[in-house]
């Protein structure tokens, strides 16, 4: 009884195994136009009610999800094709993210091509990435507030995989004009303690309960609101907004030319 | 003096031995003289999701725990309201899940699951709002629109009847509501052009007895709110439960968007009976009356949201009233017996509506229409007060909400409609450096006077009121809560380790009063030590 379990068991892998296998694993329509605009209307018929029309979650946010942004190139399933294709044909358990394996998977190559595109780097042609990274950790010091790869410190958002969002015209508008958007949970937080004291840094958390900040000595501090007399949180930057006149526009095409390149080189490992 | 010891034994047992009696229309209809039981989605008829007990009160709040957790092991969004009779408690999960619950030890005596098929159109997950109970049997829908009835003692499937096609983008997520035989239900869908019904269905056979479709046809009062042929993708959804009014035999039901949601360009009109509430008649499903609160809308403001039965003072007339905090961002009363408009509020910011009209059109502020870049609108999509549960509570006379405050960016884009895809024809976004936050709200029924506004980082979880002058709610860091009923003051908060998206309940076991409220995966009941 026992080995006829086992032959069983090991017949159910090999053939689980089997069909794993048996599905096409490379992205037949991989930087295919056609296919991202297919994908793109796909996308609004079955992913737009909770990745938000612009693949960024705001739509499944009002509906009180979490849905993750998948305009950053960054996927907890996987960095390949074949895992996007997974999780759209299998879903994500324990998550309200559903298989979507009837549509069948020319359709879902289509998408994952779509949502590949929502991440694709810009080129810019008149950057220089050996100039932008030497900047970077040079004369410009962004590496004391933000890290890339293991170097670099975690104050501001990690830009190994480009930030919150890493498009050109993006990544170039945090650095002229820090304040024009703000990443959730990079706000200045300020606290007022009972003996009258302002303490502001930079937002860890804020809930209906408690805040933790990291203060300007570099120190991170957690605070009961009901131990305080306020905490408010003020949706501006603590990144320097000089930097436009600091940097050329060559700089900046740099700068921005180099974080995009390392984007680049993260997401293919 | 061994047999005296058995004696003694079973009188306490006897003592102990809450009856699991089976349920009736009339135990329904006093569900709120029965302070023990939960038994239906919003704890009486009326919908005030206000419980009679006053063991836990504003002074001692402070002291509540927990007396146990039960992890279901069913991840995903769980938004159930669970029903306790007797010594046991019924809920239902995401995914087709559901338990029955020993109330002693929070131990799960049965589990019923059912299969999730793919191809499903679900704009907000797998989720379940609950169970209704009549006699011995369970009622729940399963999410690719079907209506089961189980065994309570058992989980047994008693009968399964299919309500439509999950193919054509129809689902279902909230909880049946029980009246006289029948077991009423509403359906999901507005994103996918469906066309929305309210339906009845026989409590012992599951075969329907009466459909009310939200949407008219051809030949059929309404049809002319709809250019063309738009009403065949009208949407109109009913996705949370009604509430019923024995007296009158009227059902009350909120109805969601029109399809698709963001494009008004394809269908001209009002598009009746589309983000409105319609009183329905209980016996033949025949409309009796409909309030639109937003005629025509662009933003996704189903009117959904619990239709709340209150006894109002109109001009020092006492009136039978309908109360419902809209997710277009006013508070609305109606006279519930004959549909007509008593008083509208805006509770939160409000920018498309220079506020309500006397014969309750919104007065509208131009050019508020989403564009393809986007404009700003104030509420949001999801708006305003969109589904959670509300509460009212007799003892203070106050009618209670969260909302969500703030705005967003509203698109709109070309879309041909496809059966069975997603028609919503735009989106709403994030305004930046704006985000949303939320609130507990506490409003004077009558006049819609804001008596107190309790801010939050986000919009709460529904709300319980009780006897003992507490709010219960929830927060999205897993925060559950209980605020002062009078003051909105937050008394007593407990870290619960995931998000709260349900409403509390509270029951008494063995004479003790306990709230009881899920949190992610997890079932918590709550007592005084």
């Amino acid at each position: 009884m026992a080995i006829r379990q086992w032959v069983k068991s090991a017949l159910l892998l090999a053939l689980g195994s089997g069909l794993c296998f048996g599905q096409a694993q490379t992205n037949p329509f991989a930087g295919n136009a056609q296919a991202v605009a297919d994908g793109s209307k796909l996308f609004a018929q079955s992913c737009a009610p909770c990745h938000g029309r612009d693949g960024t979650g705001g739509q499944g946010q009002a509906e009180g999800m979490r849905p993750p942004d998948l305009t950053r190139g960054v996927f907890k399933a996987g960095r390949q094709d074949s895992d996007l294709f997974r999780v759209i044909s299998q879903g994500v358990r324990g998550t309200e993210m559903p298989s979507f394996s009837s549509l069948g998977n020319d359709q879902i190559w289509r998408l994952v091509t779509f949502v590949r595109s929502l991440s694709a780097v810009t080129p810019v042609l008149a950057g220089d990435p050996k100039a932008g990274e030497a900047l970077f950790w040079g004369k410009g010091n962004c590496g004391s507030c933000h890290q890339i790869g293991t170097r670099g410190t975690r104050l501001g958002p990690d830009l190994t995989r480009g930030g919150r969002r890493s498009n050109a015209k993006y990544l170039r508008e945090s650095i002229v004009d820090p304040n024009a958007d703000i990443t959730p949970g990079f706000a200045i937080i300020t606290v007022e303690t009972r003996d009258h004291q302002k303490i502001s840094g930079l937002e860890r958390w804020l809930d209906n309960f408690s805040a933790r900040l990291i203060d300007q000595s570099g120190n991170e501090r957690t605070f009961l609101r009901d131990e305080v007399i306020s905490i408010d949180r003020e949706m501006r930057s603590t990144m320097p907004d000089n930097y436009s006149k600091m940097f050329s526009a060559t700089d900046i095409d740099n700068l921005v030319a180099y974080i995009q390149k390392m984007r680049s080189e993260a997401n293919s490992q | 003096m061994k047999k005296l010891g058995w004696i003694l034994l079973a009188a306490t047992l006897a003592a102990q031995a809450q009856v699991t009696a089976p349920v009736t229309t009339e135990t329904l209809t006093k569900a709120q003289q029965d302070p023990n039981s939960w038994l239906s989605y919003g704890k009486n008829y009326f919908g005030w999701r206000y419980s009679p007990l006053t063991q836990i009160t504003t002074a001692n709040v402070a002291q509540l725990a927990p007396a146990w957790i039960l992890p279901t092991g069913v991840p995903g969004n769980n938004e159930t309201t669970p029903l306790v009779n007797g010594d046991m408690m019924y809920l239902t999960g995401p995914s087709n899940n559901a338990w029955a619950v020993d109330l002693l030890t929070g131990k799960k005596v049965w589990s019923y699951s059912d299969y999730v098929p793919s191809g499903l159109g679900l704009c907000c997950g797998t989720v379940n709002r609950g169970f209704a109970m009549l006699g011995d049997r369970l009622f729940k829908v399963n999410i690719q629109s079907t209506l089961v009835a189980l065994e309570a003692k058992s989980g047994k499937v008693l009968w399964e009847t299919t309500i439509d096609d999950y193919k054509k983008g129809y689902s279902n997520t909230a909880a049946p509501l029980v009246v006289k035989d029948m077991v009423v239900v509403g359906t999901a869908g507005a994103e996918w052009g469906i066309r929305g019904y309210i339906d009845a269905y026989d409590a012992a056979t599951g075969k329907r007895r009466w459909r009310f479709y939200t949407v008219p046809t051809a030949g059929e009062p309404g049809m002319e709110t709809w250019g063309g042929n738009s009403y065949k993708t009208g949407g109109g959804s009913t996705w949370i439960t009604g509430t019923y009014d024995p007296e009158l035999n009227l059902i009350y039901w909120g109805i969601g968007n029109p399809g698709p949601d963001m494009d008004g360009t394809v269908r001209s009109g009002d598009n009746l009976y589309t983000c409105a509430i319609v009183a329905i008649d209980a016996d033949t499903g025949k409309l009796k009356w409909y309030f639109q609160m937003t005629p025509h809308d662009v933003h996704d403001w189903d009117a959904v949201a619990d239709p709340v039965l209150v006894e109002a003072t109109v001009n020092g007339a006492k009136v039978k009233a309908v109360a419902q905090a809209n997710r277009n961002g006013f508070y609305y009363l109606l006279d519930r017996t004959t549909g007509k408009f008593l008083t509208a509020k805006a509770y939160t910011k409000v920018n498309w509506a220079d506020g309500i009209g006397a014969d309750g059109r919104p007065i509208l502020i131009a050019n508020r229409e989403p564009t393809p870049e986007g404009n700003m609108t104030c509420p949001g999509l999801g708006g305003g007060h969109n589904w959670s549960a509300t509460a009212y509570s007799p003892k203070t006379g106050l009618y209670y909400f969260g909302a969500t405050d703030g705005c967003q960016l509203f698109t709109v884009e070309k879309m041909e409609y496809v059966e069975g895809k997603q028609y919503q024809a735009g989106d709403a976004l994030a305004v930046p450096k704006e985000p949303n936050s939320g609130s507990v709200n506490a409003v004077d029924p009558s006049t819609g006077t804001l008596k107190w506004k309790h801010p939050l980082m986000s919009n709460p979880s529904g709300l319980l009121a009780t006897a003992g002058g507490l709010i219960f709610t929830g927060d999205s860091d897993g925060y559950m809560m209980a605020l002062d009923a009078l003051t909105g003051k937050v008394l007593w908060h407990f870290q619960t380790g995931a998000a709260i998206r349900s409403p509390a309940i509270s029951y008494t076991f063995r004479g003790k009063q306990y709230i009881a409220m899920v949190s992610g995966q997890n079932l918590l009941a709550f007592k005084l030590p």
